[in-house]
């Protein structure tokens, strides 16, 4: 394993590597899930809540319009009645007179406060009480705005007294005193204040705590509120208009700050608010499965990658533990592994291994010859060549006259070395003429043409092979000339005859060989090339020369008795190929 | 010589009339459609105007639970009566500071006409209908006219000299300018109203109205 900038810990068994891989993998995907559903479920909570407090806002400002239509139609009521128009028939209305029926009009409709203002804005009663000083600028303001607009009404939110702590929120109204419309005669005020009753009734309805904010100057702070006082006392000392998440103690809440636009001095705002946890609750119940479903996975995982583990190590072990059988040269033995996978694949791959192995093994044995390749693979192919034929081949024996004698003088490494330089040139002619090496026989060798493969030309092929070895000692002569080695030389006996081929031997050790009568007569006729009066190094049979169909150059010398032949065998000697010179 | 006093008396009076102009008000509104229920009066710069009050009083009726006219121009000192020919009573009522009134709810003829003593604009309606509202513009000169639905007011015998002509509309304000006039002269005076949008209220049955408008 490579090294890591991390200390990771080294894992040597595949299986622990493996469980490692599939507990973090499985454990990674579960916490991320879980990660995102937690994150997911806050956000969506988030904005749920925001909506909501949209709503909120928007809820509270119809509550207050409509409560202030409602009055606004009451006043409507009243202003057309008698008694009012009476006020306004006397030549000097009585200012209190009017207020003290503005009192039981207020009464009427449940307002703490009333005023009558006239067309250009004069005082001409109010019901009196602490609001009296403080509300007629407001009012008066108002007047003005109503009377430049399309319905000559208006309404705003008002602080009164604007100064001092005992100020309260209310929300103003103007409504006009016709007589008859569209003449505007006088405007009847009206405030009705923004309170605790208010504040709990939209809690109610909305869910939201609501907080009512002011400020004279800069900053403002709560001063009506449905939160519980130890709550209150945990709000941030400023809240300014917007969205924000506020902690109270041990929970979050959500909250939006929407201004209140005073027409006194001064800013006002109402505070809404949803804990965040209240509105995760219902979620929470998904969170825990989630997490439960995280502690199952990964148990399961850890119980599964072992087996899985196994189930790969195993197999693996028994091919490496083959390997072993190969090495010590069981080529028999197979792998029993039965699997449709790559490692059944494997199994298999080696299995042929063996089989191939074993196979080179036995091509080995059967030929122990230095053959080609495709005479090998062509054996390999047709079998039957090994187990026993009959076959007309050419066999070919060639000895060397003085070898011992030239080797006497020199080391054995030495004679070693040339013998295997003479076998070399000889064995690759023969080769070369589609012939094989049999066997050498101390400084002989025996070579067949026509098996183990079939050869139709084999006599032609023997005795061409025979003439090139004959130039091909004199050049390894030359050699050994120049080395100050004695020369060498040779004989070579052919025949052509009928013989058994095929492996020849016990079965821990076999050789292709060929037995028959035949290979006598080559022998034979290789060792009376010695008989200096017929001055041959190549003697084949009448045999041979009828097989072959080349021309060559040859002397008849009669027949020659053969050992353990009753009749002689013809020979001649073979001087080249060719015509026959002139005689 | 009764005969020969008399055509003297009527060529006088002939050539008294000769000598009197007449001003034509054409009232028009931006969009250039006539506008009636409009006042013209022509005020003398330089010495008042005497003004008269007729000997019987102007009717302003109540006919189909409305006033009728909607605009009555009088001089100061008019009385006014306000015969009901409904089948229900009214009751009519002004605040205006012009006239303060109120005759309780009767039926038929009102019991006695109101004298208009003040000059000003005095807008009249009904305590038990709404909808009722008409206006009394009471004048100080004798020179005034109504415009008519062709947007119109013809303002005659009126001495040369030089005048403030006013045009009042109950929806506009009242638009001012000098008119000069010459013995036998009939000038026009083409003079643009900008209305306010009409707040009457509608009688039309829309039984499910907010209310108060």
């Amino acid at each position: 394993m490579r090294a890591t900038p991390f200390r990771l810990p080294r894992f040597k068994r595949f299986g622990s590597r493996l469980l490692v891989l599939i507990a973090g993998l499985v454990a990674l995907a579960q916490v991320a899930n879980y990660a995102l559903v937690f994150r997911a479920n806050r956000r969506n909570a988030i904005e749920r809540i925001r909506a909501n407090l949209d709503k909120g806002a928007l809820l509270f400002t119809h509550r207050v319009n409509a409560r202030l239509e409602d009055l606004s139609s009451r006043a409507a009521l009243m202003s057309g009645d008698y008694a009012i128009r009476q006020l306004f028939l006397a030549e000097q209305i009585d200012a209190a007179t009017v207020s003290s029926a503005l009192e039981t009009y207020r009464v009427r409709i449940g307002l703490p406060f009333m005023a009558l203002l006239s067309a250009d804005g004069s005082r001409l009663g109010d019901s009196g009480g602490g609001l009296a000083a403080a509300a007629l600028a407001p009012f008066r303001g108002l007047v003005a705005r109503a009377a430049e607009s399309e319905e000559p009404q208006a309404r705003g939110y008002a602080r009164l007294p604007p100064d001092g702590p005992d100020g309260r929120l209310y929300a103003l109204q103007v409504v006009p005193v016709y007589a008859p419309k569209p003449e505007i005669v006088a405007w009847i005020c009206m405030a009705l204040p923004i309170d605790n009753r208010f504040a709990g009734e939209l809690k109610a309805d909305a869910q939201l705590e609501v907080t009512f904010l002011y400020g004279s100057a800069g900053e403002m702070r709560p001063v009506e509120s449905t939160l519980p006082s130890e709550r209150l006392a945990l709000e941030p000392a400023r809240l300014e208009p917007g969205g924000s998440t506020v902690r109270l103690g041990a929970e979050s809440f959500v909250t939006s700050v929407q201004p209140l636009p005073l027409v006194t001095p001064g800013r006002a705002a109402i505070a809404l608010q949803r804990s965040l946890e209240a509105e995760l609750e219902p979620s929470r119940l998904l969170e825990r499965f989630l997490l439960i479903l995280l502690l199952v996975s990964l148990g399961v995982a850890a119980m599964v990658a072992p087996w899985f583990a196994r189930n790969l190590s195993r197999p693996l072990r028994a091919l490496a533990d083959h390997t072993g059988v190969i090495a010590r040269g069981d080529y028999d033995t197979r792998l029993a592994i039965d699997r449709a996978d790559e490692i059944g694949q494997l199994a298999a791959s080696f299995n042929r291994m063996s089989e191939g192995l074993a196979e080179r093994d036995r091509v080995r044995d059967l030929l122990d010859k230095n053959v080609s390749p495709e005479v090998a693979a062509q054996l390999m192919r047709d079998g039957g060549a090994l187990g026993g034929e009959e076959r007309e081949i050419s066999v070919l024996f060639v000895d060397l006259r003085n070898f011992t004698r030239m080797s006497e003088p020199l080391a054995p490494k030495e004679v070693l070395a040339i013998l295997n330089r003479y076998f070399d040139r000889m064995s690759t002619i023969v080769e070369v003429y589609h012939g094989i090496v049999d066997k050498y026989m101390g400084d002989a060798i025996m070579a067949l043409f026509g098996a183990p493969v079939a050869l139709p030309n084999h006599a032609d092929c023997a005795i061409l092979a025979a003439i090139e070895m004959k130039s091909a000692l004199e050049r390894f002569n030359a050699e050994l000339a120049t080395d100050g080695r004695g020369r060498l030389a040779f004989g070579i006996g052919i025949n052509t005859a009928k013989v058994i081929a095929g492996n020849i031997g016990s079965s821990r050790r076999l050789n292709f060989s060929v037995i028959g009568d035949g290979v006598n007569v080559a022998a034979r006729l290789q060792d009376l090339t010695r008989m200096s009066q017929y001055r041959a190094d190549i003697l084949v049979s009448a045999a041979t020369l009828a097989a072959a169909r080349g021309r060559y150059s040859v002397r008849p010398l009669g027949a020659a008795p053969v050992r353990g032949r009753d009749e002689p065998v013809e020979i001649f000697a073979v001087d080249g190929a060719g015509a026959p010179a002139a005689p | 010589m009764k005969l020969l006093l008399a055509i003297a008396l009527l060529a006088a009076g002939a050539a008294a009339a000769d000598a009197a102009g007449t001003v034509t008000v054409v009232t028009r509104d931006p969009a250039g459609k006539p506008v009636a229920d409009a006042v013209a009066y022509l005020t003398p710069l330089g010495a008042p105007a005497r003004v008269e009050p007729p000997a019987e009083p102007v009717a302003i009726v109540q006919r189909d639970q409305e006033f009728m006219p909607y605009v009555t121009a009088v001089v100061v000192g008019t009385r006014v009566a306000f015969p009901n020919e409904d089948t229900v009573r009214h009751h009519v009522y002004s605040v205006s500071p012009a006239k303060r009134f109120e005759i309780p709810l009767y039926i038929g003829d009102s019991k006695e006409a109101i004298v208009f003593d003040k000059e000003g604009i005095v807008t009249l309606g009904c305590n038990i209908h709404d909808w009722m509202v008409a206006y009394v513009v009471v004048l100080a000169t004798p020179y005034f006219a109504k415009t008519g639905a062709d947007g119109g007011a013809e303002v005659r015998l009126l001495p040369a000299g030089r005048y403030r002509l006013d045009v009042w509309h109950p929806r506009a304000g009242t638009v001012t300018r000098e008119v000069a006039v010459a013995d036998a002269s009939d000038t026009t005076q083409i003079i643009s109203v900008i209305l306010r949008p009409d707040r009457r209220i509608r009688r039309a049955p829309d039984a499910g109205g907010p209310g108060y408008k």
